[in-house]
């Protein structure tokens, strides 16, 4: 990474936090405490433990230091075949009221723009994101810090204790008139025994980063059902998810993303009482030269909790791969049941898997499992449906599919299951090995 | 061209297969028309599942000489999953487990793939799920067990009787069923080969591959061959099959001893 390159993406933070800062919504300390960090630490490089496998270079000393200018255009893709009480549209990383749709959602439910709420109760929101984002050195925590400009905030109140409600939120960021970054915050609080589902699609168009963080707080029963989609198409995305959850809480995540340049995904959860379930599922595609680096932690910190973590991957070509889960079972957190896997399939020889298991146990009454798998499609599996009549071709497909499918097995409805594997299908080339 | 030699459905002719530069079959001479039923038995190791593989067109054996006509046509140029089009099955004797693809998608799909090959269209699914019921009950087994993935999980027995319910699906030309018999108890052994009889057919041959006679109680051959050291060392009918329960493969000058590991 150029030093040039680090300059340009100071500069562009900088004016940007000076101009936010002249709307005194309390955000400037934050705002200020971001910028220092980025400017001491900048991009991190193949020496951190946490990114060695990430390549950052190109988007460092690409053009997506600019800010994307405000736009409503929406990449166009076909639509995810869900109902949702509520959908929630950003457009380069600021809510569109007129393209969102609230009128089914229930009345527990409060979903309002960060930008508005810096508007009417910057006390709120300076509360809002320090309970949700601790200050830290991460480049991107820092870049939305930094920028802190527009996202969204969920609130789910006791009052809709009865019903689930499906909240549809799609992040668009248009770079179709020119390459730019574009940063969201979002926060979501559910209230004691509260269940939420909540579907999240990116798209993007152009040279863009999109980059998006959320911040979610579980209390005492509550439920969260995430499904996060990354369509096909997009260039550099990060995204972040920060979880605390109170006891008997259960976070349920499942990530797809397949066609995409480069994606880091970051999800970190917190047990802070007992009986506690997380669930992080994931699969994704990496053809060409795409990278996929998922980033997981999972910090038990009581006793008596649950966490069972299966990220899949099918890689051709000369796509790669990156898997690093932590668990952390900390001192007296005692009866922990762990499990976690991370398989991929490589279908072709110059594809690329890092698969990094970490645990970290430092209670002694603990169930703790993990398994990495990297492997080339079963030999003996194609033989059998060759000959039974099925084409080398269908037949790769269809163990790809039954690959990808075990982790799928839960998503609802069936006709979201199988848009996406679909699209997931459409992101593997018949024959692995060619170039792109 | 010889008259004869149009009739049969397979005509293997001085076959010669080895694995990984060991000859396994050394000349091997086998025909069948259709209609007819043929066993061939032997020691472990004698290759008999090298024989059932080959035909069946797995590329890891390779095919150092000989012919195979099937059906008029060179057998050998063809993939498997062409071969499977062309009317050929093989029972497997350790069928494989395909975690994530349940049995009733993959018999569809392997169904629509024959179909399509034939330029047949592709079967209607309800249509297709009545036919498979019939065919359920044919084979004895439970048909919660179309909805579980491919013999994943599956008992010895549902492994082997899963084999016979393909057979039945894909209504296949020429059926070659190795070693169908092993691990099953007597009440299997009787269902499953009441399901093989139950396909017996003018115009299907049925080649049944076993290491022990107690199969052809049940499922009466018309030519019984002894296979052994990579050679079809003798051919008879069904009494050469008593003869051997009788003698041993001993008794018939074969030595059971020189058989490999792999059964
Ligand atoms: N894939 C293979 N690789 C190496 N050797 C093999 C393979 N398959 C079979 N063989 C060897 O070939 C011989 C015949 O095996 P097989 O055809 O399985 O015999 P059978 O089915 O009659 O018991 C044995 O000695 C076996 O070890
Ligand atoms: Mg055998």
């Amino acid at each position: 990474m150029t030093p040039e390159a680090i300059d340009s993406w100071t500069e562009s933070v900088r004016a940007t936090a000076q101009r936010l800062n002249k709307a005194d919504d309390g955000l400037r300390g934050r705002r200020e405490d971001a910028l220092q960090r980025f400017q001491s630490n900048g991009f991190p490089g193949r020496k951190d433990e946490e990114w060695r496998y990430t390549p950052l270079k190109k988007l460092v000393n690409g053009p997506c230091h600019q800010l994307l200018p405000a736009s409503t255009r929406i990449p166009v893709q076909a639509d995810l075949p869900i109902e949702a009480a509520a959908r929630v549209v950003l457009v380069n990383g600021e809510f569109q009221e007129p393209l969102s749709d609230f009128s089914s959602l229930p009345a527990g439910i409060k979903i309002g723009s960060l930008a508005s709420l810096r508007k009417q109760d910057s006390g709120a929101i300076v509360d809002l994101l320090s309970s949700s984002f601790p200050l830290q050195d991460h480049p991107f925590q820092s870049l939305s810090d930094a920028m802190l400009d527009d996202g969204i905030w969920i609130e789910v109140s006791t009052e809709c204790r009865d019903e689930v409600a499906t909240i549809h939120i799609l992040h668009a960021f248009d770079g179709s008139r020119g390459a730019g970054s574009a940063h969201v915050t979002g926060i979501i609080r559910c209230a004691a025994g509260t269940r939420l589902r909540v579907v999240e699609e990116v798209r993007s168009e152009g040279e863009v980063l999109g980059n998006i963080r959320w911040g979610v707080a579980l209390a005492e029963d509550s439920s969260l059902d995430r499904v996060r989609v990354i369509r096909p198409g997009c260039d550099s995305v990060f995204h972040g998810t920060r979880v605390v959850q109170q006891g008997g809480s259960n976070f349920h995540d499942l990530m797809i993303c397949a066609g995409s340049n480069l994606v880091r995904n970051e999800v970190n959860t917190i047990h802070s009482g007992p009986r506690c379930h997380v669930e992080l599922l994931g699969v994704y595609a990496a053809r060409g030269i795409e990278v996929v680096d998922n980033h997981t932690t999972i910090e038990h910190a009581v006793e008596d909790c649950t966490s069972r973590e299966i990220y899949r991957g099918v890689l051709s070509q000369k796509g790669r791969g990156i898997f690093t889960g932590m668990i952390h079972v900390h001192p007296d957190a005692q009866r922990i049941d762990a499990k976690q896997s991370n398989d991929t399939i490589l279908l072709s020889r110059d594809a690329e898997m890092n698969s990094r298991p970490r645990l970290e146990i430092y209670a002694d009454d603990v169930k703790c499992t993990h398994g990495a798998t990297v492997g080339e499609l079963d030999e003996e599996a194609l033989f059998y449906l060759r000959s039974r009549g099925i084409q080398l071709d269908e037949a790769r497909r269809m163990l790809v599919r039954a690959f990808a499918s075990e982790v799928l097995s839960g998503l609802d409805p069936e006709e979201l299951r199988e848009f996406i594997i679909a699209e997931l299908e459409q992101c593997i080339p018949e024959s692995g090995e060619c170039a792109p | 061209m010889n008259r004869k030699k149009d009739e049969m459905l397979l005509d293997v002719q001085d076959l010669h297969v080895s694995v990984d530069g060991t000859e396994i079959l050394r000349g091997l001479n086998l025909q069948v028309k259709a209609g007819e039923v043929h066993a061939i038995m032997g020691p472990n190791g004698s290759g008999k599942s090298t024989l059932a593989n080959v035909l069946a067109g797995r590329e890891e054996y390779q095919v150092d000489s000989g012919t195979v006509r099937y059906n008029g046509l060179d057998l050998l140029e063809l993939s498997a999953d062409e071969r499977a089009c062309e009317g050929i099955f093989m029972a497997f004797q350790y069928p494989v487990s395909i975690p994530g693809i349940s049995t009733a998608y993959f018999l569809r799909s392997a169904l629509n793939s024959i179909r399509r090959y034939r330029d047949e269209s592709e079967v209607d699914p309800i249509d297709f799920l009545e036919m498979i019921r019939s065919k359920v009950e044919l084979v004895g087994i439970d048909e919660k067990l179309l909805q579980r993935a491919v013999n994943d999980g599956f008992s010895g027995g549902e492994k082997k009787r899963n084999e016979i319910l393909q057979m039945a699906v894909l209504d296949p030309k020429l059926a070659i069923l190795d070693e169908t018999d092993s691990g099953l108890d007597i009440d299997a052994l009787r269902i499953v080969a009441e399901g093989v009889n139950s396909l017996r057919a003018d115009d299907r041959a049925i080649v049944v591959v076993t290491h022990y006679q107690r199969l052809l109680d049940h499922i009466i051959p018309d030519h019984v061959h002894v296979l052994s050291g990579g050679r079809i060392v003798r051919s008879g009918d069904k009494t050469l099959a008593q003869e051997l329960e009788r003698d041993g493969y001993a008794g018939l000058g074969v030595d059971d001893a020189r058989a490999g590991s792999r059964t």
